[in-house]
């Protein structure tokens, strides 16, 4: 956490609560794991579980693949290609690239900003588990064959009790009002982190633009989430209580649910992708060996968008019949969005323009971003005009345009975001040769699927139909397209073959092995588990840049702010020295978990706490009740009170060790 | 610009001096981080309210049942509530710990006698004939009532927590922070209900079904 | 085809990726596409294809000089040595450059974007013929049309006239459906509570696919239908022929058998007389009851909303547009529905399906083989058997005016007063017809529409067919054309 001064000294608080599980002490194991409240650890928590939860959403659509190989197939039923395509929307929206931006969140975001963890830490830890259960709780509906079939955007009155009897699409409003609990806590949890505990001289302008990019994304989780939560109570009470917010018979309106559910789901489209943004804002300048060109236009853009992106919701929803007025005045801030957009496109080409550019896994991975996302984003501009959308909307063209931005967008960043702080996270590197081969292979995969799709969707397929007739003339494109999809799994595996063979291999990867310019760079690799043994005073964007290259620092300035440049001040510190720091450091954390830590002068980090998880397991079974039986909400409830206490009256650290 | 060069020097709870880029504490900013959350979970049920105005099929509507001034009473003693609680925020921080207990539980009773008022109001409604199920007045007006009332109560424990914790002692001037976030949020709690009480009460009093609905009691 | 062809030329140069130029190619060699976009067969298509290629030729330009850069960029600033290249973080004018340029293209596009949105999104222009007003009405999953004017209801095949605008108002009684024929016009959704209006100008005769393009539920995939577009006489002759009864069938006859069996086991929702006088109304209100039925016990009800089965025959496809409507396909679609089309309310609530485990319907080989040979046999009788409509509501000038067009008088009467097409021109008839014979222009009005052939005007012949009106509805149709100035 902070840097702490020993202040007035405190008597505890004598604790009435009981305590029926002692503090957590240990340090390995699984135990560890559950009740850690380390950013780092909780952000490897949210990468195993969501790269789960990709492999699952992957299947899903290599299943519908091979459904819509060919005409007039019957290998899946209508009701379970249903069943397959909205849970392949909700699993890859909300539990992989949501989870997996979350991943990078916790695990950067206190690495960029110099802080030893993030604000809460428990509440952290809280959002981890309740995004775990729940998770677990909308895909326990396969289990009994009951998943949720009414889309991954649920339109009313289709997702109606009348028109959907079964319990599908109760676990999905149920499951996803407690996924939103967990995104809406760690969205409150990184606006502060990072509005608060930047390190000294990092002022807003100097913030990495993945820290920037995280910040509006939370801000966007923040404002965006309660109204889908709004729109899922709504729908959860006409199903289970039997209310009529969209029940047509008493008046309800289905265009309503669309305004709400859009009015959220738009922005979460910049939810899904800044954070890819930010990514790619990092690897390009590492490795074209400049800084960012136009930072405050970058950052700038990436504001514009997050602030735009709440006034064109209804760009989906132009054939609804809005009327003219209201689509006219979508279709213009639509393209509106366009262009901070293309700002950005602009900026990243610029970067690399006169760089000295190296083709690592990563940078492969970033540029394919620029590339494919473009390509999404001008088929993007094709349904911001409202009568060519006429003839895409909910056709395949729509389908292969969100594939370009959040898979040849959100995941390819991803994955290279994966394969530059890999090192940084485990000390070692991920084989480059295989990394490179993972890259090509999904990139044609990619490009082989949903190409064709663009063509077919203006040849009139339309989306989410189970099968077609053979007389329609789209067999061969969407075998091509199945193809394509094989591919892209098979360059997954590779990616999993990469970890396992470079997790056997073991090349150290050292600080800093790709010459980075952020902070993350300048600690040790893996990182200790309190991060910074000295917080870092910050000069300069780019601050470990420039401290490893001062010669530099004069040609920076040199076009802009000549006037106010300061040299370095004697804070900073070359590479040995801050080895020599780490290793003090080790020492540090040695005591640290030892017995003494009470009014230390150095690092005072929150200690292990169960109580996150029981919270989260209390609120997952309520939300269970609520689709089964009161004694299970009441049971729940216990659970819930239990973690809410408990957590109340522990202290975010013992004031004296345990005696256990 | 501080923050452009350095960082703010804040005690935090255990009277620990820390740093933050804002000088405002970690609470307080997730608190308010939080309140605008918030805002959109309001504001989408209050939009919903006013899309579904004038649309109900069948009665009760808002002319048939809806009492202004019964509910004008409750808004006040919530209004009241809210100054209970500066004052107790107030004592709490001057180190008065007795003023400031007393006027804890203040705001705990007033808060509890305007859940009291809602469970009356909803108990009567359901006797002439509205609930949930009825139309959509009934929906809207059910579901965004009884969440504010569901915000309250939240209140009312966390207020009652901290009471106690005054009583104890554990909740002393130098980590008022705690007594000032819960204000913020019960402040915030009670301006909803404000803006509630202008929509729902105010503005729709008069409002009936739309033309060839079932008409309503009157 | 032709058409579609070029366009595709068009595209194929468009998306330079490796892949799209195979899939092009095999594309290009499928025998049909009948749910191509670029397969314009009117205006309203035309104009969306022309924006759509548009965007797509000034995104091509883009996607070259982005893809273009950043391979060159790429290449051209390979690592190749060890040095540090210059810090440039950027450039205020080249930033304004890459705002201001985007800004316009996309200002570009905004103009006719606006212009088609409002173009199409505002109903029929009244400009470009005689509008024909329709009306679809979604249901899970088949398409009910209706003909306000005409007072005809038919199911999943939409008949319309070539070079005259359909305007169709849209509407849906469960959920969100959409209107789609893509070679007649862009999709526009059918919400439940909020009508919608969409139009069209088919500009030659042919079927037009059409398909639902909202998700709807488990049989989404199947719910299609088609647009045929007759030219302006085979058009009048539908609806005439909607207006017709069929041949009664002989005593005994497999399709008197089936008649039978058809209204007691199918009549109760399927209607398929829609040619009564007063039927058009009551089909509104049955629809209506039997949709309220099923709502109030969904588990239970034996009653669904049902597609109109007047003149069978005439139907090119059974299952809503998903198969040929042939005598085997309508056999095994009657035996087991579900076989064909999955999640039919037919095969789920209707009596006859109830009676069995299997949910089979509960009848006998050659009953259903008599069913279908009557639905089969139904189509319009002979031409003077036509029943005018019943029209209620509004002036008899009104009445007499929908009854003029829905009964096809039009057709040959010009309402042009230099245009003849088969009888008459009527403009200015109230002053002439009180000087043809000796009876008053009343009399004479009702005389000719009772017994055209009491008077023929010089240089022309008795061709008129006379179809069945009631002596009040005789009153507002003169009354109408005594008004033709």
């Amino acid at each position: 956490m902070q840097t702490t001064h020993p202040g007035p000294s405190r008597e505890p608080i004598s604790l009435s609560f009981p305590r029926i599980i002692p503090r957590p002490k240990s340090e390995y194991g699984i135990w560890s794991w559950i009740s850690t409240v380390d950013h780092k650890r909780i952000g490897t928590l949210y990468a195993v579980t969501s790269f789960f939860w990709f492999l699952v959403g992957g299947i899903e659509a290599l299943l519908m693949r091979v459904q819509l190989s060919q005409a007039d197939s019957t290998l899946i039923d209508p009701e379970m290609f249903n069943q397959l395509f909205t849970m392949h929307g909700t699993t890859m929206v909300f539990l992989v690239v949501m989870p997996l931006s979350a991943a990078f969140f916790n695990w950067l975001i206190p690495l960029q900003i110099g802080a030893r963890d993030v604000a809460f830490p428990r509440l952290n830890a809280l959002s981890f588990w309740i995004f775990l259960f729940g998770s677990l709780f909308l895909n326990f509906s396969w289990l009994i064959g009951d998943a949720p079939n009414g889309g991954w955007f649920g339109y009313a009155p289709n997702s109606h009790v009348a028109f959907n009897p079964t319990n599908g699409m109760n676990f999905w409003v149920i499951g996803l009002n407690i996924l939103g609990v967990a995104s809406i806590a760690a969205g409150l949890n990184f606006i502060v982190t990072i509005l608060n505990m930047r390190a000294p001289g990092m002022s807003l302008t100097k913030m990495p633009v993945f820290t920037w990019m995280t910040f509006v994304t939370s801000v966007l989780i923040v404002l965006a989430l309660p109204v889908l939560t709004v729109a899922l109570i709504q729908l959860q009470v006409d199903r289970l209580y039997g209310t009529h917010f969209y029940n047509t018979a008493a008046g309800g309106d289905p265009v309503l649910w669309q305004h709400v559910f859009w009015l959220f789901g738009h922005p979460e489209v910049y939810i899904l992708i800044l954070p890819a943004m930010g990514i790619v804002s990092e690897i390009l300048p590492v490795f074209s060996r400049k800084p960012l060109f136009g930072y405050s236009f970058l950052v700038f853009a990436g504001v514009a968008i997050g602030f735009m992106g709440w006034f064109v919701w209804s760009h989906h929803m132009f054939t609804v019949g809005l009327g003219p007025a209201a689509n006219s005045a979508f279709a213009i801030s639509t393209m509106a969005i366009a262009i901070p957009t293309g700002i950005k496109i602009f900026n990243w080409i610029g970067t690399m323009w006169g760089g000295s550019i190296r083709f690592s896994t990563a940078m492969l991975f970033a540029i394919s971003f620029i590339a494919m996302f473009t390509i999404g984003g001008l088929s993007g501009v094709m349904h911001a005009s409202v009568p060519s959308d006429a003839q895409q909307q909910d056709t395949y063209f729509v389908v292969a345009h969100f594939h370009y931005v959040l898979f040849g967008g959100a995941i390819m960043a991803i994955f290279g975001g994966i394969y530059f702080w890999w090192p940084k996270a485990t000390g070692y590197m991920l084989s480059e040769k295989l990394g490179i081969i993972n890259w090509l292979i999904m990139l044609i995969g990619f490009n082989l699927q949903f190409a064709p799709q663009h063509w077919l969707g203006l040849d009139g397929m339309p989306r989410r139909i189970f099968t077609y007739a053979e007389n329609m003339g789209w067999e061969n494109t969407n075998m091509i397209a199945s193809a394509g999809g094989f591919l892209m799994a098979f360059s997954v595996l590779l990616f999993m073959i990469n970890v396992v063979y470079s997790a056997r291999k073991r090349v150290p990867a050292g600080d800093d092995p790709w010459d980075g310019r952020t902070l993350e760079w300048s600690i040790s690799s893996p990182p200790p588990h309190y991060n910074f043994e000295k917080i870092p005073n910050v000069e300069h964007r780019d601050d470990f840049w420039f401290t490893k290259h001062p010669e530099l620092i004069a040609e920076y300035y040199h076009d802009e702010h000549s006037g106010e440049l300061t040299a370095p001040s004697g804070a900073q510190f070359d590479e040995d020295a801050a080895d020599e720091e780490d290793e003090h450091a080790e020492a540090h954390a040695e005591e640290h978990h030892g017995d003494d830590e009470h009014g230390h002068g150095g690092i005072h980090l929150p200690d292990m706490s169960y109580y996150p998880i029981i919270l989260a397991a209390g609120l997952t079974i309520v939300g269970a009740g609520l689709m089964t039986a009161v004694p299970v909400i009441i049971i729940g409830t216990i659970v819930l009170l239990w973690g809410l206490l408990g957590w109340s009256f522990e202290p975010v650290n013992d004031p004296v060790p345990d005696s256990h | 610009m501080a923050a452009a060069t350095g960082t703010y020097e804040i005690k935090n709870e255990h009277g620990e001096v820390i740093n933050t880029s804002t000088g405002l504490s970690n609470k307080k900013l997730l608190m308010w981080s939080f309140l605008g959350s918030d805002v959109m979970f309001f504001g989408s049920f209050i939009a919903t309210y006013l899309v579904y105005r004038n649309r109900s099929l069948v009665g009760p509507y808002p002319a048939d049942i809806l009492d202004i001034p019964i509910t004008s009473v409750s808004t006040f003693v919530l209004l009241m509530s809210s100054l209970a609680m500066v004052l107790a925020l107030s004592y709490i921080q001057q180190g008065r710990q007795k003023m400031g207990t007393f006027w804890i539980f203040s705001v705990v009773v007033l808060g509890a006698i305007f859940l009291l008022f809602q469970v009356y109001e909803f108990n009567h409604f359901g006797q002439v004939g509205l609930t949930p199920r009825t139309n959509l007045f009934g929906t809207t007006f059910f579901i965004l009532t009884g969440l504010h009332g569901a915000h309250v109560t939240l209140g009312v424990l966390w207020l009652i927590f901290l009471g106690f914790g005054s009583i104890k002692g554990s909740l002393r001037a130098d980590n008022a922070i705690d007594l000032e976030i819960a204000g913020l949020y019960w402040h915030f709690v009670d301006i909803v209900w404000i803006v509630i009480f202008t929509v729902i009460y105010l503005i729709s009093a008069r409002d009936v079904g739309p033309p060839g609905s079932v008409p309503g009691l009157h | 085809m032709q058409n579609w062809l070029t366009s595709s030329k068009l595209t194929k140069l468009a998306l330079p990726v490796l892949a799209l130029a195979a899939t092009l190619f095999i594309a290009a060699c499928s025998p049909e596409h009948p749910q191509s976009t670029f397969g314009y067969a009117g205006p309203v298509a035309r104009d969306q294809g022309n924006l759509f290629l548009l965007i797509f030729w000034i995104a091509v330009a883009v996607f070259i000089i982005v893809e273009g850069g950043i391979i060159y960029i790429a290449f051209r600033y390979r690592r190749r040595d060890d040095k540090i290249p210059k810090q440039v973080h950027g450039n205020t004018k080249l930033e304004i450059t890459w705002t201001i340029i985007p800004s316009l293209v996309v200002a570009a596009i905004a103009v006719p974007t606006i212009i088609g949105i409002w173009e199409q999104q505002r109903g029929a222009p009244t400009d470009m013929g005689d509008v024909l007003e329709v009306e679809a009405i979604g249901h899970r999953w088949w398409f009910e049309f209706r003909y306000p004017n005409q007072e005809i209801v038919t199911a999943n095949e939409l008949h319309v006239p070539t070079g005259r605008p359909v305007n169709v108002k849209l509407s849906s009684q469960d959920v969100i459906h959409s209107f789609w024929v893509p070679k007649l016009a862009g999709k526009v959704d059918m919400v439940p509570l909020n009508d919608n209006l969409v139009w069209f100008i088919a500009d030659e005769p042919g079927i037009y696919d059409g398909q639902c393009a909202e998700f709807c539920g488990i049989a989404h995939a199947h719910m299609r239908f088609r647009v045929i577009a007759h030219e302006e006489d085979g058009f009048q002759e539908w609806v005439a022929g909607m207006r017709t009864p069929p041949v009664p069938f002989e005593a005994g006859s497999a399709e008197a058998q089936g008649e039978l069996l058809f209204a007691t086991n199918c009549k109760t929702c399927h209607t398929n007389d829609s040619w009564r006088q007063d039927a058009y109304s009551l089909e509104i209100q049955q629809q209506e009851s039997r949709w309220n039925t099923w709502l109030d016990d969904i588990e239970n009800s034996r009653l669904v909303s049902a597609p109109n089965l007047t003149h069978y025959s005439q139907r090119h496809f059974l299952g809503s547009g998903i198969k040929e409507n042939s005598r085997e396909n309508l056999i095994k679609w009657i035996t087991d529905p579900d076989s064909i089309k999955i999640g039919t309310a037919m095969q789920a609530h209707a009596a006859a399906y109830q009676e069995r485990e299997d949910n089979k319907i509960n009848l006998s080989n050659q009953e259903v083989e008599n069913i279908a040979d009557y639905l089969l046999a139904l189509e319009p009788g002979d031409i003077s058997q036509l029943v005018a409509p019943a029209i209620t509501g509004g002036t008899p000038e009104e009445r007499g005016e929908q009854l003029f067009v829905s009964i096809g008088c039009n057709a040959c009467h010009s309402l042009d007063a230099d245009t003849t097409i088969v009888g008459p021109s009527l403009i200015g008839i109230a002053g002439r017809a009180g000087t043809r014979t000796s009876l008053s222009a009343d009399e004479y009005l009702r005389q000719s529409i009772n017994d055209p052939g009491a008077f023929i005007v010089d240089g022309f012949t008795n061709a008129m067919v006379v179809p069945k009106i009631p002596p009040n509805q005789v009153d507002d149709l003169i009354a109408y054309i005594t008004t033709l100035e």
